[in-house]
């Protein structure tokens, strides 16, 4: 792709590309055109800013997840998880 | 919290010698194995990883137990330890494997953009704090089924990213991948855990 459709691409985004961004900006700085072309196709787009809210949302949860102790359905160790442990650890002890 | 270790855990006990050394390790093995189990599955994604990672943080907690104070619960200590272990697996596993698979043909986002770059199906409304959910086990089922039918790299990225908050420079070091790479998997995987989880949870029973 030449130099100026991508910047074209970045100042006027599809909605494919402005979901790119925004995942983008969440782990990055966007180029000064990515930022401009970002903001604008927002204020356009109903599903963009539905988009955006969605990952905002997903990052809360993702955040929360390591504090929380454990799934409740996962179950246990197998029986053979649990022998050969308990061999390992008097083995290792 | 401030629950003393009980007297099988004391200093003492621990000084005691090699017997009782893995007796102690065997009672944390009956007493709190299935729940480092439990707390590994879902982050890892893989029977085998959290048994392996269960043994290393148990024989971790064993070479380093006169370190453990009694200040917080044996479990909590744990669970500390089998964190650590936990990262460290996430970054082998993301670091696996070679880095163009990003760009692989066919084409990931088939599914949520038209030839026009427009969305398909447009995204959803997502009610509820983020708060909340993230207590509710039975979301959590649902997130981590979504999280499994991701490519075990790419979740190990996204859990990296989000779940542990590393910054994205940090793990393009440690992973080695390029920048456009992280980008892009992280991309994916939003995408994707996006659309799992509005068809799995929140679209599954709207009231109107």
């Amino acid at each position: 792709m030449t130099r100026a459709r991508r910047l074209l691409e970045d100042l006027s985004p599809t909605c494919r590309h402005a979901a790119r961004l925004l995942s983008h900006s969440m782990d990055g700085r966007l180029s000064r055109p990515q930022r401009i072309g970002l903001r604008i196709h927002l204020l356009l787009c109903r599903l963009c800013r539905r988009y955006r809210r969605n990952l905002v949302v997903l990052r809360q949860i993702m955040r929360r997840l390591p504090e929380i102790p454990d799934s409740s359905q996962a179950g246990g160790l197998s029986v053979g998880a649990r022998v050969r442990i308990r061999t390992v650890l008097e083995r290792g002890a | 919290m401030s629950a003393r270790p009980t007297s099988d855990f004391s200093p003492a006990a621990f000084a005691a010698g090699a017997d009782a050394a893995s007796g102690a390790g065997l009672t944390w093995l009956d007493e709190h194995g299935d729940a480092l189990y439990r707390y590994a599955l879902p982050r890892v994604q893989d029977a085998h990883a959290a048994e392996d990672l269960v043994q290393e943080t148990l024989l971790a907690a064993l070479s380093a137990r006169d370190r453990f104070t009694g200040v917080s619960s044996v479990r909590t200590w744990l669970i500390g330890i089998l964190k650590h272990k936990i990262v460290d697996h996430l970054r082998a596993v993301a670091r696996l494997g070679p880095a163009v698979e990003v760009d692989a043909d066919a084409d990931p986002f088939a599914d949520f953009f038209d030839h026009r770059g427009r969305w398909k199906t447009a995204p959803a409304r997502w009610q509820r704090d983020p708060a909340a959910l993230a207590e509710l086990a039975e979301f959590r089922e649902v997130l981590a089924r979504c999280l499994a039918s991701l490519p075990r790299r790419i979740a190990s990225l996204f859990w990296l990213r989000e779940a542990e908050g590393k910054d994205t420079e940090q793990l393009c070091q440690e992973l080695q991948v390029s920048a456009t790479n992280v980008w892009t998997m992280l991309h994916r995987a939003r995408a994707r855990l996006r659309a799992c989880l509005t068809a799995n949870w929140f679209t599954r029973d709207v009231a109107p």
